[in-house]
């Protein structure tokens, strides 16, 4: 395979910082993806901080005190860009609020398949025997099931809420990383050098920390990005089936639900979260397909 | 031979993979917080301590695990999938007959659509690669397996109903308009059909296309992407060389071989594509009212409906391991090496 990829082994961590934001910026699709995406994560960013630091930052708080009488519904303005909701919250701050949950579940649940899943599938292709048959198996199953129903069950018996809803996508998410990193070390676990390393008595610990995971990094990065969209699409589905957030904590998809009501009346309390979702997700997309094109992955 | 070994150990692993499921779900029916007696009869049924004790018995909640696994397992064979507190406690097996031809109603016309559109555009990007067109197609693609199904049902909801009302926006039928047909195969519209009732079929059949629209609209992204980079793969090959040397046209050389050979790419997707339609009827049938098995899904969830919870995640997860193996077969029709061996 042709990979006109940046060296697999860069030395030095702003050579390898260099390297990526050239990988990310020399398409325009993964420039506007990744544009996107640091808006977001921004956002996101800002919000965690302030909520930690217990500082209102938005225009509004995301839930007045019950006393604090507003306006009710109305429509999007400069004093509200997104308008106010049925008991006249401002949604354009419930919006802002919800960024970090729905954004970190994503990193949080991909962060963790690729972890477990390039070092399952490292070892089970470099290893083979019994360990990769049994992986293989495992994933073959995973594959087989429906991530957001087996979520919907863990939630409705477990209860909902982003730390249960987090477990559960990670239980469920990591086998096509495991698959994939196998397949991808497989494919390099018969080339010369890994031979030789093996030969000079290197462990496979070091080859596939040495030589392995760097080859496969590109793969996954790709991967790793497509999924984070997806990721963020199937909580975003959770909160809508209520099983996010406890209101009056705000979710993207749980405000979308929760709108629903005043679709006819007041279209846009139900049409914003929606365009939030799908401009974060958009976002991974083209970043993910912008790499992908770049490196020429298929 | 090598066929049949194939067919039959794909059909073994869906076999085993139904009783993961079966499994999980049992699993997680123990991990019920409190007693599960009251999960099932109702929060009530803790003021009458004997009928809970009666239940628990006659429901072996107080045999050993094992023993309650295989009661489960051979229940469920049996098609004893319980019964539905948020239904008024009638078997979670009739509700499932009633909703589910509805849910399939929308998801085969949905899966047509997807079909037809996610072709199309596929065959259009790659026909003119890095052109406008392909890029209009992918900017469409992407919204579209971007967008989570209920913002787009919303979508569709706010601009028939505020703007465009030719077609309904909830229900499977007007019941005060039209009355349905005897049941025959349990699917209203084409029973209205078969018996003649033709008000109802076209009734029933105006109110299945907001929801397919909008499933097909979040879904066929998948079917263009994949079918774009495999007419694009195939169209690298030496085969594809071998045709234009012979001095093929460029289009036969497209249309005829190139697309034969990517289409059997897309075979290995339909179940991908069946996942997406079936979690999306979920959050589609509540939007639009639409009282098939994806809808009682959602308000078994909202009731706490424990066994309807479990019973349509199990069915929902049956079906898309069914077009799994559909697919398997297909695939291994189409793939020569496969089939001759």
């Amino acid at each position: 395979m042709d990979n006109p990829a940046p060296p697999t082994t860069p030395r030095g961590l702003g050579r390898r910082a260099r390297a990526a934001i050239r990988l990310m910026t020399s398409n325009k699709q993964s420039l506007v993806g990744l544009v996107i995406v640091l808006g977001f994560l921004a956002i996101a960013f800002v919000m965690e901080v302030a909520s930690l630091l217990n500082v209102q930052i938005t225009p509004y708080p995301a839930n007045p005190l019950p006393n604090q009488v507003s306006a009710t519904l109305l429509g999007p303005s400069w004093a509200h860009p997104f308008g106010t909701d049925n008991i006249g919250r401002d949604v354009f701050s419930r919006v802002l609020v919800a960024t970090p949950y729905d954004f970190m579940i994503g990193f949080v649940v991909v962060g963790s398949a690729v972890l477990v899943g390039s070092m399952l599938g490292g070892f089970a292709g470099l290893r083979g025997g019994l360990l990769d048959e049994i992986l293989m198996r495992v994933t073959d199953v995973f594959f087989a099931l429906p991530v957001l129903l087996i979520a919907m069950v863990i939630g409705a018996i477990l209860g909902g809420g982003i730390g249960n809803m987090s477990v559960a996508l990670m239980i469920t998410w990591w086998p096509p990383y495991a698959r994939l990193a196998r397949g991808e070390s497989l494919k390099v676990a018969h080339q010369n050098y890994i031979e030789a390393s093996r030969l000079s008595g290197q462990r496979p610990r070091h080859i596939l920390f040495r030589h392995i995971l760097p080859n496969i990094s590109g793969t996954m990065l790709v991967y790793a990005t497509l999924d984070i969209g997806t990721v963020i699409l199937v909580y975003s589905g959770l909160t809508y089936l209520g099983l996010g957030n406890k209101p009056p904590a705000p979710d993207w998809g749980q405000m979308v639900a929760a709108y629903n009501s005043w679709l006819l009346s007041d279209p846009w309390l139900a049409l914003i979260p929606g365009l939030i979702i799908s401009i974060g997700v958009i976002g991974f997309s083209l970043l993910g397909d912008g790499i992908k094109e770049t490196l020429g992955i298929r | 031979m090598n066929l049949l070994r194939f067919l039959l150990r794909r059909a073994g692993f869906a076999v085993f993979v139904l009783f993961v499921v079966l499994t999980i779900t049992f699993v997680l029916s123990h991990l019920i917080p409190g007693n599960v007696i009251y999960a099932w009869l109702g929060r009530e049924a803790a003021q009458y301590p004997a009928v809970a004790a009666a239940y628990s018995a006659k429901y072996h909640l107080n045999d050993p695990i094992y023993v309650q696994y295989i009661y489960y397992i051979v229940g469920m064979l049996q098609g004893n999938l319980g019964v539905s507190p948020s239904r008024g406690f009638i078997p979670v097996s009739s509700v499932i007959a009633q909703t589910l031809p509805l849910t399939l109603q929308i998801v085969l016309l949905a899966f047509v659509i997807c079909v037809v559109i996610g072709l199309v555009l596929g065959v259009l990007a790659a026909r003119y690669q890095n052109t406008p067109v392909d890029s209009a197609i992918r900017v469409f693609y992407l919204a579209s397996y971007s967008s989570p199904p209920y913002f787009v049902g919303v979508l569709i909801l706010v601009v028939t109903s505020l703007y465009l009302r030719i077609l309904p926006t909830g229900g499977a039928y007007d019941p005060l308009v039209v009355s349905p047909s005897p049941s025959i195969t349990g699917f209203p519209i084409f029973d209205s059909l078969v018996q003649g009732n033709f008000t109802f079929f076209e009734n029933a059949s105006v109110h299945v296309i907001l929801p397919a629209l909008t499933l097909a609209l979040v879904t066929f992204g998948v079917i263009t992407r994949v079918a774009r980079s495999s007419l694009l793969d195939v169209m690298k090959t030496n085969f594809i060389r071998t045709a234009r040397s012979k001095g093929l046209k460029e289009g036969s050389v497209f249309y005829g071989h190139a697309l034969p050979n990517a289409a059997i790419s897309l075979i290995t997707i339909s179940s991908l594509v069946m996942t997406f339609l079936l979690t999306g009827s979920v959050f589609v049938e509540y939007l639009f009212s639409y009282p098939g098995l994806g809808h009682y899904a959602f308000t078994a969830l909202q009731g706490s409906d424990y066994p309807g919870i479990m019973a349509t995640v199990f069915v929902f997860a049956a079906i898309i391991i069914i077009t799994n193996l559909v697919a398997d077969v297909l695939y291994a029709y189409a793939d020569p090496e496969i089939r001759l061996g």
